[in-house]
Formats: C-alpha cells, sequence, structure tokens
C-alpha cells in the first residue's frame, strides 16, 4: 500500500497512548459538576469541603486502583466493600479492646488480608470457580465477620482523646512547607522522567508525541500544585492524599512499565492466547488478588479511621463505588482495556458527585438514583463514542 | 458456459480504511450457474470485497456500485444481503458453540408449531438431519457444535446458510481447515449446487481446487481487479503470475538438511482428555537439530493434541516421557515452562490462541519475551521499550509484516499478516524447537513460500522443526521425515524419499475411521 498515514501515531507497546473521546468527555463532565454544584453552594470550592473531596476522593480511588488490577483481568471483586468493613472494624478492635499498639494491629490485619485474598484468588484462578461467585460469597461472609468481630457494636479506633497512626491516617494534614516542598520533589521527578523517557524513546526511533507527552506533565504539575496550595489554605495536605499519590504511582507504573502489566492486558484481551504465549497466567492473577487484598485493607483503615470508629455501615457499599470509578474511566468490565488516569478521573467524578449532593442536603432518595443514572450513561458513552 | 445475465455484480468498488486503500476499483460479475473463484495475495482485497458483498461494510462506506440482477442495491447489514439471496461464509465461522448443530443451522428461523408460540424442534432436527444427509455429512443433528472439530463446523456453517434457500454462496476459504477427503466432498456439493443453478463465488488460496472448480477466475492484486479469466483458458502458473505480479520458482523449497542431536525426544506416551477421554497413545519419535519432521494424519488424528500436550496446554499425561535437550519436561510442565526451556507453539487457530486482537503488532510481538527486554526483577521489572521497540522492528521487517508499523492493531490485519506476527513471536524467544500446526492454513501462495522459506532458515540455524499440516503436497514438500497418525498413534513413518501420497493416504486411514468418531473431540 502506498497510501499510508504520515503521521505519527501517538502510541507504543504498552497500554494505549492514544487520545479519544473519553479524554474530553471526561473533564467537561467533571467541569460541570463543579459549575452546578460550586453555583448551588459557593462552599462546595471552600478550602475546607475541598480538604474534605481530598481525603474522600483518596478513600475511593485507592480502593478503585486496587479493582482496576482485577477487572485488567477479566475479573471482578465484589467483597472489597464488606471486606474494608471487617479488616478495619478487626484492627479497630486489636486496638481499642485488646490494647494492641496500632502499627502491630495494622500490620497483623493487612498480613491477615493478604492470606484472604490470595486464597480467594487461588479459589478462582485453579478451581475455575467464577470470580464474582466467589467474591459475592466473600461479600456475605466478610459482612458477618464484621458485624460479630464488633458485636454490632461502635468500636473507636483510638482510646479516648489520644491520637494513633490508625487516628492520624484521615486526620494528619502535612505541615504548608511540606506539602509544598514535596509537591517540587515530585513535580520535578516526573519532569525528569518524562523528559528522559521521551528522549530515549525518540532516540530509538519509536514514535512519540512530544507536545501531548508536554502537556500531560504540564497540566498534571499545574494540578499537583494547585491542590497542594488550596489545601494549606486550610489545614495542608491530607495524608491520606499522600497515600493515593504513592498508590497511583505504584499502579501507573505496574500496568505501564512493568511485563506483570503487560500480561494484566494480555489476559483480559485473550486469555487462552496469554497462556499459549508463556505467560504464567494463575500467577499474575492470584497476585492481583492479593494486592487488591492489601489495598483493601488500606482503604478498610481508612474508611474506618475516617469515620472515627468502626460501625455495622462503614464499607458498605465501597465494592460499587470503586467499579463505578473503574468503569466511567473507561475500564472494560471484560477486561483488557483501562488506565489509571481513566479510573483516577472516575472516582474524582464519582467522589465530587456525592460531597457536592451532600453539600446541598438532597436525601439518599435522590443520591442513589442520581448515582445510578450517572453509571449507566457513563458506560452508554463510552459504548457510544469511544473508540473500540 | 452460461452466459445470461449477471445475477450479481461489482463495478468500481473504492474502498477506504483510515487513510489504507483497501479496495481501489474492484469489478465483477456472477452469473446463475456459475462458480466463481477469487483469487489474491494477503491483503489484495478479498476479505474486504466479500465483506462488501455482505453488507458487513454497509452501503455509502464504499464508493461504486453493487448490483443484484442488473439494479443497483444498497446493503447496510448482512440481514439485507442475505434477503437479496446472498449468503455468505466467512473465515471466521458464525456458530455458536453452546448450541447443537441442528439448534446453528436454524437459529433465528425455528420451524414454528402452535400457532407459532413454540419452536418445533422435532421437525427442526428432522430438517437439520435431511439437509445434513444430503450433503453426505455424518454429523448428528444433536451434537454440540462444541464438541466438533474446526472441519466440521465449517460443513455446518454451509448446510446452514443453504437451509436459507440462498441465490448466491460467498465462500471464504472455505477449505482451509479440511483434510483432503473432507474437500472432495465439499467440492462434490458446490457442483451439485451449481447443477441446481446456484452462483457460487469461491475464494481460496489453494489453486488445485480453484482449477478443479471454478469457471471463471478473478484475480486481485494490491485491491485492484487485474484480471477476470475463463478457467479453461488459463493456468495455475499464470493465475499466480498475475497474483504475485512476478514468477514463483519453485513452491516448496526446502533445502538439504544436515540433522545433528536428538532435541525432542518422545517416548511411549500416552494422554488423554480433562474427561478422561483417550487422545494419544503409545507415541514415540525424536526430532533432530537441523530437520523438519512432518507429522499428518486425518482430522482428529491426535495432530493437534500431540502439539499441545508437548507444549504443555493440554491433556493430562498417563505415561511415557517428553524430554528437551536431554532433560525431561514434566507430566504437568506449563507452556510457559516449554518457552523458557526453548519450545515454542504456534497454533492452527491463530484468533483464539496466537493474538490478543485488540492490541497492537508490538503488544503481541512481545508478549512471550518480555523478560528479554525487562531490566530488573522478572515481571516487575520496567520494560526496556527503545530495546523492544527495536528488537521488535527487526523481526517485523525481516517477515515483511504489511502493515504502516508496530503500532497497528492486529485484529485490522489480513490472515497472513496475523500469522506473521505470531510467528514473529514466538521466533523472539529464540527456541531450539518450533512446533507448527498447521502455519500456512488460510494464507496465500506469496506467504506461504515466506513461511517455508523461514523453516529453512530455521534448521539452517540448528533448530528443530515440527511441522504438521493436513496437505499432502506441503507435508511431501517440506518434511525432512514424515510420521503419520490415526486415531492417536502412530501408523507409519516415512522418510522424504519414501513418502508418496498413496502411502501417506494408507498410513492415515490405517483404522477404519468413521467422520463421526474423529470429528468429535
Amino acid at each position: 500500500m502506498s497510501v499510508v498515514a504520515t503521521k505519527p501515531i501517538v502510541s507504543t507497546e504498552g497500554a494505549p497512548r492514544g487520545l479519544d473521546a473519553r479524554v474530553i468527555i471526561m473533564p467537561c463532565v467533571l467541569l460541570l459538576l463543579g459549575a452546578y454544584f460550586g453555583w448551588s453552594e459557593p462552599a462546595f470550592f471552600g478550602a475546607r469541603n475541598l480538604s474534605n473531596l481530598a481525603i474522600e476522593l483518596s478513600l475511593t480511588a485507592v480502593l478503585a486502583l486496587g479493582m482496576l488490577l482485577i477487572i485488567l483481568p477479566g475479573h471482578i471483586d465484589l467483597s472489597v466493600g464488606s471486606g474494608a468493613g471487617l479488616l478495619g472494624g478487626a484492627a479497630a478492635v486489636l486496638i481499642f479492646k485488646l490494647g494492641w499498639p496500632a502499627p502491630a494491629a495494622l500490620a497483623v490485619v493487612t498480613l491477615a488480608a493478604l492470606v484472604l485474598w490470595l486464597a480467594m484468588g487461588t479459589l478462582i484462578v485453579t478451581q475455575r470457580v467464577p470470580a464474582f461467585i466467589v467474591t459475592l460469597g466473600g461479600l456475605l461472609i466478610f459482612r458477618g465477620l464484621h458485624w460479630y468481630v464488633i458485636n454490632n457494636g461502635t468500636i473507636p479506633v483510638v482510646r479516648g482523646g489520644e491520637t494513633n497512626l490508625f487516628s492520624l491516617l484521615t486526620t494528619y494534614n502535612l505541615p504548608p512547607l511540606a506539602g509544598l516542598l514535596l509537591a517540587g520533589v515530585v513535580i520535578a521527578v516526573m519532569a525528569i522522567a518524562a523528559f528522559a523517557s521521551f528522549k530515549r524513546l525518540r532516540g530509538a526511533g519509536v514514535a512519540v508525541d512530544g507536545e501531548l507527552s508536554f502537556l500531560r506533565t504540564f497540566v498534571t504539575a499545574q494540578v499537583i500544585l494547585l491542590f497542594v496550595l488550596s489545601c494549606n489554605a486550610y489545614q495542608g495536605v491530607p495524608i491520606a492524599a499522600v497515600i493515593l499519590g504513592v498508590v497511583a504511582t505504584f499502579v501507573q507504573v505496574l500496568t505501564r512499565d512493568t511485563p506483570y502489566g503487560r500480561y494484566l492486558y494480555a489476559i483480559g484481551g485473550n486469555e487462552e492466547a496469554a497462556v499459549v504465549s508463556g505467560v504464567p497466567v494463575t500467577r499474575v492473577v492470584i497476585a492481583a488478588f492479593g494486592m487488591i487484598g492489601l489495598v483493601t485493607a488500606l482503604t478498610g483503615f481508612l474508611q474506618t479511621a475516617y469515620a472515627g470508629a468502626s460501625t455495622t455501615t462503614v464499607g458498605t457499599n465501597l465494592e460499587l463505588d470503586a467499579i463505578a470509578a473503574c468503569v466511567i474511566g473507561g475500564t472494560s468490565l471484560k477486561g483488557g482495556r483501562g488506565t489509571v488516569g481513566g479510573v483516577l478521573m472516575g472516582a474524582l467524578i464519582v467522589t465530587a458527585l456525592i460531597n457536592g449532593m451532600t453539600l446541598l442536603s438532597y436525601g439518599p432518595e435522590a443520591k442513589n438514583i442520581i448515582r445510578g443514572a450517572i453509571l449507566a450513561a457513563a458506560v452508554w458513552a463510552d459504548v457510544r463514542f469511544g473508540k473500540r | 458456459m452460461n452466459t445470461s445475465e449477471p445475477i450479481l455484480s461489482a463495478d468500481a468498488l473504492i474502498k477506504r480504511f483510515s487513510g489504507v486503500v483497501a479496495l481501489k476499483g474492484v469489478s465483477f460479475d456472477l452469473r446463475p450457474g456459475e462458480v466463481h473463484a477469487i483469487c489474491g495475495e494477503n491483503g489484495a482485497g478479498k476479505s474486504t470485497l466479500i465483506k462488501l458483498l455482505g453488507g458487513i461494510h454497509p452501503a455509502g462506506t464504499y464508493e461504486g456500485e453493487v448490483r443484484v440482477d442488473g439494479k443497483p442495491v444498497q446493503f447496510y447489514n448482512s440481514r439485507d444481503a442475505e434477503n437479496a439471496g446472498i449468503a455468505v461464509i466467512y473465515q471466521e465461522l458464525a456458530l455458536v458453540p453452546e448450541l447443537t448443530v441442528a439448534e446453528n443451522i436454524f437459529l433465528g428461523v425455528e420451524p414454528r408449531r402452535f400457532g407459532g408460540l413454540a419452536i418445533d424442534w422435532p421437525k427442526a432436527y428432522r430438517d437439520a438431519a435431511k439437509l445434513l444427509s444430503q450433503f453426505k455429512l455424518n454429523i448428528p443433528a444433536d451434537a454440540r457444535v462444541n464438541d466438533l472439530g474446526i472441519g466440521y463446523r465449517q460443513l455446518v456453517e454451509i448446510a446452514k446458510a443453504l437451509g436459507k434457500k440462498s441465490r448466491v454462496l460467498i465462500l471464504d476459504e472455505p477449505t482451509a481447515a479440511l483434510t483432503e477427503q473432507e474437500v472432495d466432498v465439499l467440492l462434490d456439493i458446490i457442483r451439485d449446487l451449481r447443477a441446481r443453478g446456484i452462483a457460487i463465488v469461491y475464494i481460496s488460496h489453494k489453486l488445485d481446487e480453484v482449477f478443479a472448480i471454478a469457471d471463471r477466475i478473478t484475480v486481485l492484486r494490491d485491491g485492484a481487479s487485474v484480471a477476470s479469466l475463463a478457467a479453461s483458458e488459463t493456468s495455475k502458473d499464470d493465475v499466480i503470475r498475475r497474483m504475485v505480479g512476478r514468477e514463483i520458482a519453485d513452491l516448496f523449497p526446502r533445502r538439504a538438511s544436515h540433522p545433528g542431536d536428538v532435541l525432542l525426544s518422545i517416548r511411549d506416551l500416552s494422554v488423554e482428555s480433562a474427561a478422561r477421554k483417550p487422545l494419544l497413545h503409545d507415541i514415540s519419535l525424536d526430532v533432530r537439530a537441523g530437520e523438519v519432521l512432518g507429522i499428518g494424519g486425518l482430522m482428529g488424528a491426535g495432530r493437534t493434541e500431540l502439539l499441545m500436550h508437548v507444549f504443555g496446554a493440554l491433556g493430562r499425561r498417563t505415561a511415557g516421557t517428553v524430554t528437551l535437550d536431554g532433560k525431561p519436561l514434566s507430566a504437568r510442565h506449563t507452556p510457559s515452562e516449554s518457552i523458557d526451556r526453548g519450545l515454542v507453539l504456534i497454533s492452527e487457530d491463530r484468533k483464539r490462541y496466537g493474538l490478543v486482537l485488540d492490541r497492537s503488532i508490538g503488544f503481541n510481538m512481545s508478549l512471550s519475551s518480555l523478560p528479554a527486554v525487562t531490566n530488573g526483577p522478572g515481571a516487575l521489572g520496567i520494560v526496556n521499550v527503545p530495546a523492544e521497540a527495536e528488537r521488535s522492528r527487526g523481526v517485523f521487517k525481516s517477515l515483511r509484516v504489511k502493515a504502516p508499523g508496530l503500532e497497528t492493531i492486529v485484529g485490522g490485519l489480513s490472515g497472513g499478516n496475523q500469522q506473521k506476527v505470531v510467528i514473529g513471536k514466538s521466533l523472539l524467544t529464540d527456541p531450539r524447537v518450533v512446533l507448527l500446526d498447521e502455519p500456512t492454513r488460510g494464507i496465500d501462495v506469496g506467504a506461504k513460500i515466506e513461511v517455508y522459506e523461514l523453516i529453512n532458515e530455521l534448521t539452517a540455524q540448528g533448530r528443530a522443526v515440527v511441522l504438521v499440516s493436513s496437505e499432502l503436497p506441503e507435508l511431501m514438500g517440506m518434511s525432512d521425515r514424515i510420521v503419520m497418525l490415526s486415531q492417536g498413534h502412530i501408523t507409519g513413518e516415512f522418510t522424504r524419499e519414501e513418502a508418496t501420497q498413496e502411502k501417506l493416504l494408507a498410513a492415515a486411514m490405517a483404522d477404519k475411521l468413521t467422520p463421526v468418531e474423529t470429528g468429535i473431540a
């Protein structure tokens, strides 16, 4: 064929980097939401609410990023919400009732979560029980265990008037200077890494779009800086946001730059071909479940700390928010498609929506209906406008 | 020859896909009661043309005119084409594997009873059985399609199209998966249909078949129709010349080999399926460095099962040993261990076992060998993208994959180019033994010869090749030794010099088989 597009195609061998409709649509949806809530209730953009929003985003996004690792190879985990409730509750009981030091309690519970989720993953992969069923069972079992462990009561995360590692997860804020310094370091590292990668790829003759990669870095840097400045206007950057940053960076590198990430996409795209290509499918998927177990423990700690105590309702429906964030962010439930950036954007939409509706004192009826409608609309838009 | 009005004709068709011109002026016409073959290399535009005629590429997305009975028509979907009496059987079969043969044949057009309230299943099964027996297909109407081999599925698909009483039947590579025996059955069916006045468009890379069946031949090259010839007035060489635009000296360019040490050794191997049905028994064979071992047999003889088991992707070993390079491969080894040890498999079913279709060429090519271009600990290291791209680009060029670049999505490539991507992926693992299962299935003459040249290159580098093929000329032309399988065991072994079509066929049919037994896995 002599007629070939001469424009370089923006993409490398890893996750797709091409622009598609979603990249335009999602920020627009977000802007509309922001405009509506900001206009109806100016406090939406107040420093205090933005700080709350940051914490709530962190809680949702951390779990959604874990969910991405499960959905990419074509599985699902419904047990993370009640699991988070159970794990947070177990840690609270160890500390409040048994008097364990917080770090020890959190470490032991994290380890237990890892074991539980590795076991579920093994059941799913080696015994071929669908993940939907195994984790649906997990959802009910964990909820029952949670209520049993806290005896249907209210277990605070810390004894009266003190603070500990557990309670600080959602109450500690970085001092303003530390926040700025951290932002500076992160932006510098990001810019250097992006430039080095661009130079290396260009040198090797891989088609890359320099302007796009610059724009991406520039926008991200702006967002980080703006975020830190607005947090500093209230009490400083919440530690939960820093945790989200660490988790997001980890999942981003994992999915984009490692063979493990390629394997996740390959398994979701065509599992049989992945097996025959020598991808260690069993190990890869079990490891993904191990990781979501760790993320669930982290979410459980964050959620319980944010509530101040473990109660029977902590964790309820979190799995749905996580899945919604993934799907709104363009992750395919069939597997094989989805990115960290999309999931973060999806989580932001989900969180801003809930936060805004709470601020405007919507009733739970309206909240549920609107959340459901947005989820269905997002999937419809993806099917209709997304590139196939 | 029939010279009546064309039943279907295409005039100056042009079709573009985002900047790439797939068809740049294709014209042809089809008369009632003729078999019209369309020949062309990979990417010549054959698939695009029939998708256009079958309504998959809807009217308005192409230029030019399609006419049925002389009147211009616009097909917006495959139902429109079917209503006009045009049935297309695509290379990718469209059967529902979980349903039975009869359920598939009548899918969407089930006979009704009780005033249309219920499906008349007894009638459906009776009619399906009648249809199948009419075409001499010894397949029970109540067999699940899942349990049929791929060749039988093809025949079911043809029966399904015929059940719709089509006037025009378009067959895309109908014999790609069939054994010679089944091809004869199919050609008989086609002659029968022609005698009844049905017009047939026959797309095949197998020129022997084309000349056995076609009345006229249209040759496509680079998206344009370059000639429409009466079959009686042309020759195979002439058609090949027009297809490739150059002379091809030798169809099977196997070079003399100098076998070295035994690389793969199989002793007394018996294997059963996960459902404990015996698949293979008492297989012993050796493959040496620099050698091509051909494996032949009828469908269901156990050829694919043997390769898949040795590779670690199928069945439970009940007895015997498999030794690679002097060291045993355990009974429960995985494909990933095989690849680490230097054994790769190129599957006959590349879409199922070979490719992640919605990913790029580069993604697919690297999938088996990422650790080699990764800095750091195993699967969690960082892929060195420039090194990876350079390596893939080398294979991309040496295999002459026809695509804009490594970023191109694999799903849109032609069959031959997809096969090259699968082969490229295997080569990047630097294998010592290459298991090739029907490597030239559904690809054209030019690409076939490239695959044969590649086999020569592999053996010249001291690698061993195991070649499974349903085409006896290919098996005899490319193998140094040939082993024939029948019902899961070896029924004959021949050197290149000893082998004749008669001897191989006799060995392939050493056990009296009925198609049902061989077709159902």
